[in-house]
């Protein structure tokens, strides 16, 4: 026997048993996968598009919200007109809070209002009236459209924003009256640096100067408006240790005091706010893009099977198999990752452009950090959520099952795979969760969108096994496009999940915005009021009654007594909590920030009713009494026979809970969330608002112009003019949405190239086939035609379903609308979607339609 | 007198579970001394390329005891296996399954690589030097001649210095001239190394310069003959 000098001992010890399974296993699993993964990501490009697509969308939504935060924040003693700013309602800071602020630094007194403005020949606009001194702006510049850089103006004249000089149709050098004082139009306002600051108004601005409103009597006693105190303070001091110091020094003051660094907070809040909401809508989009990195990393993987078994011939373990192509998988991973972060930076101008009116302020072009970590983060763990099932099951197959199952799909995810997707969900949901200002929401919203995955993968299970059940046509072409929802390897569920999500959002959006467009356009005009009048003069009530009753007879006027107020304390006697001692405001207890309306009336208010408690009778004179919205009461846990304390017009006083109320806050009137006893408000001096209902075909004009002229010191806003601002701030929010959705639909039609992709073998051959028992190229073309019909088919009915099933539930059971879609424009968007999927799918098709059979069957 | 290198007893091998079990070996039984120059011989069909795969730890088998070198096969797993062949057992396969990605050099390099070995880069050169083409370190499969990727695949069965060597129709993919070149070249390495060698044919030429001649049939050992000296 011969013996050869290469025999070592039994094979059960030395290396074997360790081999390179060590520290070094992963360094030739590095060196082996560089070799082996073509430097042009052949076979994961499906991986590379999907990642790309999804990570671009969440970097683009992220560096834009960053963007635009990034700039409120820098901007801030601009955007606020100083480094703090007090403001308090219906009076002027007394000569110790004057002086309180003075010592604190350089300061800039004004005030703001509603009010009117109109043009001899009778056009008349409502205007936010802003009375600036001469130290105004303290920061920042006040610039006309001429190009001069101005202060307050001087004494007759008014600088107008270019919206209230549109709607009057004037233009510098013509006069308007503004609260009936005639003012000089002295320049259009091309940029006023403290815009945002200034918040939410129901018109476009006019400064005037800061006489004005007194000159004009606007800030009679009780007349709705604000004093603001814009203060710089001294390089290097605190704004929030003086704005504490300030508040603790005049607690009943009704101060609303703001700094720098939350200089607009509503607008920063609507950015966060809108952010997330985007990005959660784009996180939905890279879920869908997980589908194709799934298929996308099964289809290389089988690709590769012969070169697995190889591996595994020439000695690789199971851990060598995935270290291999866990690397390869993560290299394209990462590719795709930066190409969409890339991407995403590089949208991020053209987002802003697009989006225009809607954000606050125009982001440039930016690279924020955290929002790119996050995108890149979040796309990794999707990728690894849906490449890892496959990578496992390619580990676990033995070599000689590789060799010989060469026509059947890997097999089933081992258990570990399991494990591993249920690890890299909980880590993308942890990661949404820690990154969201409203995680409850947040939870809700990924709640809802894996329901409506399971939804679609369950009803593309049912759709091939339905399939496989029907009767087969008799027609070939049709047997055969029905057979391939349902043959072997069909991705009839990933593509029904896949492209049923994007098109169901499509369906839904556009349902949802045609629906809230036409409650807006249609039904809310119905219930709501025609005019709101604000400031009406306690001692004209009834001049303003008979104006209106003289113009229209018919028309129904409901006049409310309107006060400001803040609730300083509340809860049992003696044992009341002060709402400045909160350390934070609970949740859904919004009236306890800043002040709020407030309101008294002998009987329970119209759309309101009594749920607990007794309400006061007529001509009560007893102590003072409140009637508190029941929500509010349950957040705040009040009890009947607790005490309320405000603070008015710098005074406090209480009252003691009498009853509790449920709002209907529908009726689009005036609704009150504390109404007070009458003879507990009615010595404060006040002013009334007006809701006016004309009868239907009235004209509108003459009663506008004749209040305008009749009360110069009241406001009178149009509804037609604010629903038109809503309906353009609803259209431009949906553009954001769609534009997140559209990355779902994309990322569906890239999984659909997939699926072609992967199945190009099993089409090829069928093809072949045919064509060699006299199949025509039509005759091929129209078998894909029906194939790809079929499957749109079945979209749509599941996209119209699903999108539209959830638009009901949004604007019926969320909002509480009408259920009023515009079905041709949902139709059509939904029909849109389709025929681009339908050509994506032919167009991918076409290339197997060329091929020559002698050719094809030598390959095969 | 040394223990067999192989040693199998009752081999068995069943594919496909209830009315779809196919029992593709019927109780095998061989050994083969270390230094050996093997051919199995048999119709389509009859478990040539199953033996093979049972013997070199690619597939377990159903049944039986089976012992590679004083390793107990029937007791490793996938892994083990996998382990167990790495620097052992080099095996050459008809359709040479080179990884198309790759040249040949890392070809040759990728099963001394997996197992660890220091100098596999300038060891896979010098095989390819050995089979005749240190001219071709650099080139892809696609750019190989048939005969040329045979010799790849060989010098990648041969490079880690197995004990145990198996050939599955080395041959059958190409012409009689080239395939006789590579059956000199696979001989002469074999001989250089005095590694055992295992080869399934269906050529009798072929077999008649092993020293043993083993015929299937069926699933079953049918002919055990001695043909070398």
């Amino acid at each position: 026997m011969k013996t050869g000098p290469m025999t070592t001992g039994p094979m059960t010890t030395g290396p074997m048993t360790t081999g390179a399974i060590t520290t070094g296993a992963w360094a030739t699993a590095w060196r082996i996968a560089r070799r082996d993964l073509n430097l042009r990501f052949r076979g994961l490009r499906l991986l590379l598009v999907c990642l790309a697509l999804g990570v671009g969308a969440l970097a683009a939504i992220g560096t834009l919200t960053g963007a635009i935060e990034r700039e409120l924040s820098s901007r801030g003693s601009t955007i606020l007109g100083g480094d703090i700013e007090v403001a308090v309602w219906q009076r002027a800071a007394t000569a110790p809070e004057l002086a309180a602020l003075t010592r604190a630094g350089r300061v800039s007194a004004g005030t703001r209002m509603q009010a009117m403005a109109s043009t001899p020949a009778g056009a008349a606009v409502p205007v936010e009236l802003k009375a600036v001194d001469g130290a105004y702006p303290l920061v920042g510049k006040l610039r006309l459209a001429d190009g001069r850089s101005v202060g307050a103006p001087p004494a007759g004249s008014t600088w107008l924003a270019s919206g209230a000089a549109d709607r009057l149709g004037v233009e510098p050098g013509a006069i308007v009256a503004i609260g009936g004082v005639p003012l000089r139009v002295g320049g259009i306002i091309a940029d006023e640096p403290d815009r945002l600051g200034e918040g939410f108004t129901l018109g476009p601005v006019a400064i005037v100067g800061a006489d004005l409103p007194r000159a004009a009597g606007l800030t009679a006693p009780g007349a709705m408006y604000r004093s603001k105190y814009r203060v710089a303070l001294p390089r290097g001091a605190n704004p929030l240790a003086i704005a504490a110091q300030v508040k603790a020094q005049f607690p009943s003051s009704g101060f609303e005091i703001r700094t720098r660094d939350k200089a607009s907070p509503g607008a920063e809040q609507f950015v966060t706010r809108m952010g997330q909401f985007l990005i959660l809508v784009g996180l939905a989009a890279l879920a869908i893009s997980g589908i194709g990195i799934g298929g996308g990393v099964a289809s290389y993987l089988e690709a590769r099977r012969a070169g697995i078994a190889t591996f595994k011939i020439l000695g690789a373990t199971s851990g060598d198999i995935a270290r291999i192509y866990t690397i390869q998988i993560a290299v394209a991973a990462l590719a795709g990752s930066v190409i969409g972060l890339i991407a995403g930076v590089a949208v991020t101008p053209l987002l802003g452009k697009a989006l225009g009116a809607l954000l606050p302020v125009a982001p440039g072009l930016v690279i924020d950090g955290a929002a790119l970590a996050s995108a890149a983060a979040y796309g990794l763990l999707v990728a690894f959520v849906f490449a890892a099932p496959p990578l496992l099951r390619a580990r676990s197959f033995p070599a000689m099952a590789l060799m010989r199952a060469r026509v059947s799909p890997l097999g089933r995810a081992a258990r570990d795979a399991l494990i591993a997707v249920a690890l890299g969900i909980a880590a993308i949901v942890a990661l949404a969760l820690a990154r969201a200002a409203q995680p409850l929401l947040t939870a809700g919203f990924l709640a809802g969108v894996a329901a409506l995955l399971a939804v679609l993968t369950g009803l593309g299970a049912a759709i091939r096994w339905g399939a496989a059940r029907l009767p087969r046509p008799r027609n070939p072409v049709l047997r055969a496009a029905l057979a391939n929802l349902y043959r072997p390897g069909a991705q009839t569920g990933a593509l029904v999940t896949a492209l049923g999500f994007g098109l169901s959002a499509f369906v839904m959006l556009a349902a949802v915005q045609t629906s809230l467009d036409r409650n807006i356009m249609a039904r809310v005009p119905q219930r709501a009021p025609d005019y709101f009048v604000l400031d009406v003069p306690g001692a004209q009530t009834g001049a303003f009654v008979a104006a209106i009753k003289a113009e229209s007879p018919a028309a129904r006027v409901r006049l409310v007594p309107a006060l400001r107020g803040a609730i300083l304390a509340y809860g049992p006697p003696g044992r009341m909590i002060r709402v400045a001692d909160l350390k934070a405001i609970p949740d859904d207890a919004w009236p306890l920030k800043g002040e709020r309306g407030l309101t008294y009336s002998e009987a329970v208010p119209e759309g309101n009713a009594v749920t607990s408690g007794h309400w006061w009778p007529a001509g009560y004179a007893g102590p003072p009494l409140v009637s508190i919205d029941e929500k509010l009461a349950k957040v705040l846990d009040l009890k009947l026979g607790d005490r309320l304390t405000i603070g008015l017009l710098g005074v406090e006083r209480s009252a003691t809970i009498a009853s509790f109320r449920r709002i209907d806050w529908d009726s689009l009137g005036f609704n009150y969330v504390l109404v007070f006893s009458p003879n507990t408000l009615a010595g404060a001096p006040h002013s009334f608002a007006a809701t006016i209902n004309l009868p239907a075909g009235s004209a509108k004009k003459p009663l506008l112009q004749r209040l305008v002229r009749d009360f110069p010191a009241s406001s009178v806003i149009e509804v037609g003019g604010v629903l038109r601002d809503a309906r353009a701030l609803l259209s431009q929010m949906n553009i954001a949405i769609l534009a997140a959705a559209s990355i779902a639909v994309l990322a569906g039609i890239a999984v659909l190239l997939g699926a072609i992709a992967a199945a190009r073998a099993s089409r090829l051959y069928d093809n072949v086939i045919l064509r060699v028992f006299g199949a025509s190229r039509r005759q091929l073309l129209a078998l894909q035609l029906a194939e790809f019909g079929a499957l749109t088919l079945v979209l749509a009915v599941v996209a119209l379903a699903l999108g539209s099933g959830i638009a009901w539930g949004i604007i019926v059971e969320l909002f509480g609308f009408d259920w009023l879609p515009d079905w041709p424009r949902v139709l059509a968007t939904l029909g849109g979607g389709l025929v681009l999927v339908l050509g994506f799918a032919l167009a991918g098709s076409l290339p197997l339609l060329r091929a020559r059979p002698a050719q094809a069957l030598r390959e095969l | 007198m040394t223990s067999p290198l192989i040693s199998a007893r009752q081999i068995t091998l069943t594919l496909g579970n209830g009315a779809a079990a196919v029992p593709i070996l019927r109780g095998i039984d061989l050994d083969v001394p270390t230094g050996e120059t093997l051919a199995l011989l048999g119709p389509s069909g009859s478990g040539k390329s199953s033996l093979m795969a049972v013997l070199s730890g690619l597939e377990r088998a159903s049944g039986g005891a089976l012992s590679v070198a004083g390793a107990d096969f029937a007791a490793l797993d996938e892994d083990a296996l996998a382990l167990a062949r790495r620097g052992r057992i080099g095996i050459v396969l008809q359709a040479f399954h080179l990884l198309p990605t790759m040249t040949a050099q890392e070809n040759v390099a990728t099963p001394m690589e997996l197992a660890g070995t220091a100098d596999a880069w300038r060891r896979a050169a010098a095989e390819l030097g050995a089979v005749g083409l240190a001219h071709r370190l650099t080139h892809y499969p696609a750019q190989l001649s048939g005969g040329e990727q045979q010799r790849v695949a060989i010098a990648r069965a041969t490079a880690p210095r197995p004990a145990l060597i198996f050939a599955d129709e080395p041959t059958g993919n190409l012409d009689a001239a080239t395939g006789a070149q590579i059956v000199d070249l696979l001989f002469a390495r074999r001989a250089e190394s005095g590694a055992t060698l295992i080869i399934i044919t269906h050529d009798a030429a072929l077999a008649a310069r092993c020293d043993r001649v083993v015929t299937l049939a069926d699933g079953r050992v049918a002919s055990d003959e001695h043909t070398g000296p």
